[in-house]
């Protein structure tokens, strides 16, 4: 590493210059083309290093924490996907071995799935019920209806004293005098929510920091949940008419 | 002259080519890419003093990259790989700044 261990007296910046121009015109010598080729092996090697800490940066840069939690998310995932993946196997096993009866079952578990989920059909089984006093504003519904339908909520059904409603997709709220109005039907607070699902899932997805429960009580208000082995939503929506 | 066109072309060889770094050289790549610069600016402030030397030039710049990347290596043996090429990285940078403040001396008087 000794190429210029001794301080040297600092020479004029004229020779310097000269020195420079010298060396910045164009020879063919055979020590020329090995210095080309180092520096031909520099750009190579910078842009390699480069690139290649550019490629992974953003798991590289990630915390033990983030890695351990993004590594659990995945392998649930592939477990839920493996879980579909076998069901489906096992419905196109019986599909296919031209058993009529299981494709009609089939096909009437699947219209009354997605009935439940359109709302056109009672449901029941097992669920929570959250009941929900004090002041309650329509965002703060939509929000937890949301938590509850990423939580994995099947049907849900709000009610207040005298009447209920069941919320589908194009359900809407809006604030009203006295509670909210659900797609026309105004209810009055204490609000109940009945929702089918899994209770252990839904019920955290509700009491998690700025959640239902968090804003309900910041306002006054109270949110009491309560697991149910058997629930039974009744209201339906009727189908609409094409 | 030369040589400059030579590093552009390595950097667009570089960019063209997307070269995957093997992985038992990922923790040396970054550390060689420094000692090389230290050993390209420690030839240009040579080349201003005047006593360049290509022989001088060519195996300082091998010598530096194998030295850093066997300290890292030993440092990596001992458990201390990381610490290691934060001191390399450390004391190649402060050569890197003592040449180019001779090279700004000569060239600029400051």
């Amino acid at each position: 590493m000794g190429l210029h261990s001794a301080p040297r007296p600092v020479r004029t910046s004229a020779e310097a210059r000269f020195r420079l121009k010298r060396s910045l015109s164009p020879r063919m010598s055979g020590t020329q083309t090995m210095i080309t080729v180092i520096f031909i092996l520099i750009g190579f090697m910078t842009t390699a290093a480069i690139s290649g800490n550019r490629s992974d940066s953003i798991l590289s840069n990630a915390r033990q924490s983030d890695l351990v939690s993004l590594l659990d998310d995945l392998a649930q995932r592939e477990a839920r996907l493996q879980a579909e993946n076998s069901r489906l196997e096992t419905a196109r096993e019986t599909l296919l071995g031209g058993d009529q009866y299981a494709a009609l079952n089939e096909a009437k578990r699947r219209a009354s799935e997605l009935a439940k989920l359109a709302g056109s059909e009672a449901a029941s089984g097992p669920g929570m019920t959250v009941t929900i006093t004090g002041n309650l504003s329509a965002s703060t519904l939509l929000d937890a209806i949301q938590e509850l339908r990423d939580a994995g909520a099947t049907a849900i059904q709000i009610s207040d004293r005298n009447l209920a409603v069941r919320v589908i997709a194009n359900t809407w709220f809006a604030d009203s005098a006295s509670g909210v109005t659900i797609s026309g039907t105004a209810l009055e607070v204490p609000i109940v929510i009945k929702v089918l699902g899994d209770s252990t899932v839904m019920e955290p997805a509700l009491k998690i920091p700025g959640g239902l429960a968090d804003t309900v009580g910041s306002g006054g208000g109270n949110v009491t949940i309560a697991p149910m082995e058997n629930l039974a939503i009744s209201a339906i929506v009727p189908l609409p008419k094409s | 002259m030369i040589p400059a066109i030579g590093l552009l072309v390595g950097i667009v060889f570089g960019l063209l080519l997307h070269p995957t770094v093997p992985v038992w050289l990922q923790p040396y790549l970054p550390i060689a890419v420094v000692a090389a610069l230290d050993a390209v600016f420690g030839a240009f402030r040579s080349v201003l003093d005047g006593i360049f030397n290509d022989r001088i030039f060519v195996i300082s710049f091998l010598s530096n990259v194998l030295v850093a990347a066997v300290i890292v290596f030993l440092g990596d043996q001992l458990g201390v790989g990381s610490q290691m090429s934060t001191g390399v990285v450390v004391v190649l940078s402060m050569r890197i700044f003592a040449n180019v403040a001779a090279i700004r001396r000569h060239l600029l008087k400051a």
